[in-house]
């Protein structure tokens, strides 16, 4: 067997153990995946049951919920799982272990990432499941297909800035980094409550967070509104965010 | 045959040098220490040596790779034991092994790894759950998981009792005769005189002796010391005329005598001649830390 053919072997072998050892520690973690995954389901079948009925005329509010909750569930775990997991590997000296090991450290980041995004596919299938039992689903399959796609695809910039963010600080304050980070966006972006009941000045700031877009692009694929310009801003962002966590990865402590 | 060729390692942390024209080569097959007290930069070394810093100037090769150039080549040959690492808390001995088989072309059977390592028994247990010594030994399996040619262990039994210390030891032997050459740091004297063929000490980021742990103590002045206390009163002036003694003097109700050569012979024939027993004799030899502190000027603890 050639050595190339071997190295094939070999990554596939390591993309599946380091995916399965990152599921095993978020399960191990009741903690993490509470704020993670339990939380926002948690949320969303409170407002859902209270609010899903509404319409705004295109849709029922349990619907554009799934879009709007779902982009801040994805972000929770996307965000802060890697984040704080690099941070944690970081201070116990494991992924320093794991730099002189066989691994490249970049799979070992991909790897929590991908991870992480499991867990945000389950916690959007139960995010309809809720919003269907309450009568509030009316989108297609194929829709909601489009929208965790659009979710998860538009989760690489914040998965990103959770990674920079885990290289250099403790496990304690990149959670509260990226806390502080998250639920301000969230509100702001009107992830929690449609921006229409905010006070305008949420909408203007709105318009400068990535989250806001990534909500927007979630719900076009409810009602088919405009894509372009949030794709723009997401794509711009994810660029950024990469220079930060590649320059936060050169600069990490070895 | 040179397996590590380590050439003028220079490395600067701001203001300060830790590594200054640093230089040795390990031979295939042989256990090699870097002895040094802390701060010395033995670690520093050993972390150019696996490719964890990048080195202000000089050169490293590892099985003829450069570490900086062919970074995922030497990881298949080098393993690596770290100073401070820890595994997640609740991952077990068998996932942490069968994780670190995944990464290697042509892993070593890890079952027969933990037999040898005698942890077979913990491969459920939580790393939480194992003892020092038993921490010890996973990170060693895990450096040998990929079955090196090279593995460098990073004061490999600081923090162990006297026991697993010298478990440990018979088990570095037990990796040499496998075929892995070692590269090992230590502050140990004892660790350092039992199991390296050969020492660099290393301080204030030079390379200061590279001998055998034998060679270095013959560096030093050979003189040995005889305490002993005379069964019956004997002028110490009767001793020196042995051409092996030195000095010979009282303390107390005790004779000391210094000398070279066969000095224990030389003193019990002129005692024998005196009709005089030597009583509590102790003979104190040049030990290798007397060679480390006539070589740094210092203790190895300070």
């Amino acid at each position: 067997m050639s050595t190339a053919v071997l190295q094939r072997v070999s990554l596939g072998r390591v993309l599946r153990a380091e995916i399965a050892d990152e599921l095993r520690g978020i399960v191990r973690e009741p903690t993490a995946l509470f704020f993670s995954i339990l939380m926002p389901v948690g949320f969303f079948a409170l407002f859902v049951s209270i609010f899903g009925d509404l319409t705004d005329g295109t849709m029922p509010a349990g619907t554009r919920m799934v879009a709007t909750f779902g982009t801040f569930g994805v972000l929770a775990a996307t965000m802060l799982n890697p984040g704080i997991g690099i941070a944690q590997d970081r201070e116990i000296g494991w992924l320093r272990a794991k730099r002189v090991s066989a691994v490249p450290v970049l799979i070992t980041l991909l790897c929590k990432v991908v991870a992480a995004l499991c867990y945000a596919i389950a916690m959007l299938v139960a995010m309809a499941v809720t919003a269907g039992l309450t009568g509030s689903l009316e989108a297609t399959a194929g829709q909601l297909l489009r929208l965790a796609v659009v979710l998860l695809l538009g989760a690489a910039p914040f998965a990103l800035l959770g990674i920079a963010i885990g290289l250099q600080a403790g496990s304690n304050a990149t959670a509260a980094i990226l806390n502080a980070v998250l639920m301000p966006s969230a509100v702001v972006s009107g992830l929690w409550m449609p921006l229409e009941i905010l006070p305008d000045f949420f909408g203007h700031i709105a318009q400068f967070l990535p989250t806001y877009h990534l909500s927007q692009l979630a719900i076009a694929q409810l009602d088919g509104g405009p894509v372009l310009g949030h794709a723009l801003v997401m794509l711009g962002s994810t660029a950024a965010l990469a220079a930060a966590a590649a320059l936060s990865y050169r600069h990490a402590r070895p | 045959m040179a397996i590590i060729e380590v050439a003028g390692l220079v490395k600067h942390y701001g203001d300060h040098t830790v590594l200054n024209g640093v230089s040795f080569t390990v031979d295939q097959g042989e256990i090699f220490g870097i002895l040094g007290p802390n701060g010395a930069g033995k670690t520093t070394t050993v972390e150019c040596i696996e490719g964890l810093r990048v080195p202000d100037a000089g050169s490293v090769r590892v099985c003829d790779i450069d570490p900086r150039r062919d970074d995922d080549e030497l990881r298949q040959l080098l393993g690596a034991q770290l100073q401070t690492s820890a595994l997640p808390d609740k991952l077990t001995v068998r996932e942490a092994l069968e994780l670190y088989s995944s990464f290697y072309r042509d892993p070593a059977d890890w079952r027969e790894l933990i037999e040898v390592l005698r942890l077979t028994d913990k491969a459920d247990a939580q790393f939480r759950r194992l003892s020092g010594g038993q921490q010890q030994r996973l990170s060693i399996a895990l450096a040998l998981l990929g079955a090196p040619r090279v593995a460098v262990l990073d004061e490999l039994t600081t923090g162990l009792d006297p026991q697993a210390r010298r478990d440990t030891w018979d088990l570095i032997e037990r990796i040499r005769d496998r075929g892995v050459t070692i590269l090992m740091v230590t502050h140990f004297m004892a660790e350092a005189e039992r199991l390296c063929d050969r020492l660099a000490v290393i301080d204030s980021g030079r390379v200061v002796a590279l001998d055998t742990p034998a060679g270095l103590v013959a560096r030093v002045d050979g003189e040995q010391r005889i305490r002993f206390r005379p069964s019956a009163p004997l002028d110490p002036a009767a001793l020196t005329v042995a051409p092996e003694v030195t000095t010979a003097m009282s303390a107390g109700e005790q004779l000391v005598v210094t000398g070279v050569g066969n000095l224990l012979l030389a003193v019990t024939t002129v005692l024998s001649q005196h009709h005089v027993v030597a009583e509590d004799l102790r003979v104190e030899q040049t030990s290798l830390d007397d060679a480390f502190v006539a070589l740094t000027g210092r203790s190895i603890e300070s």
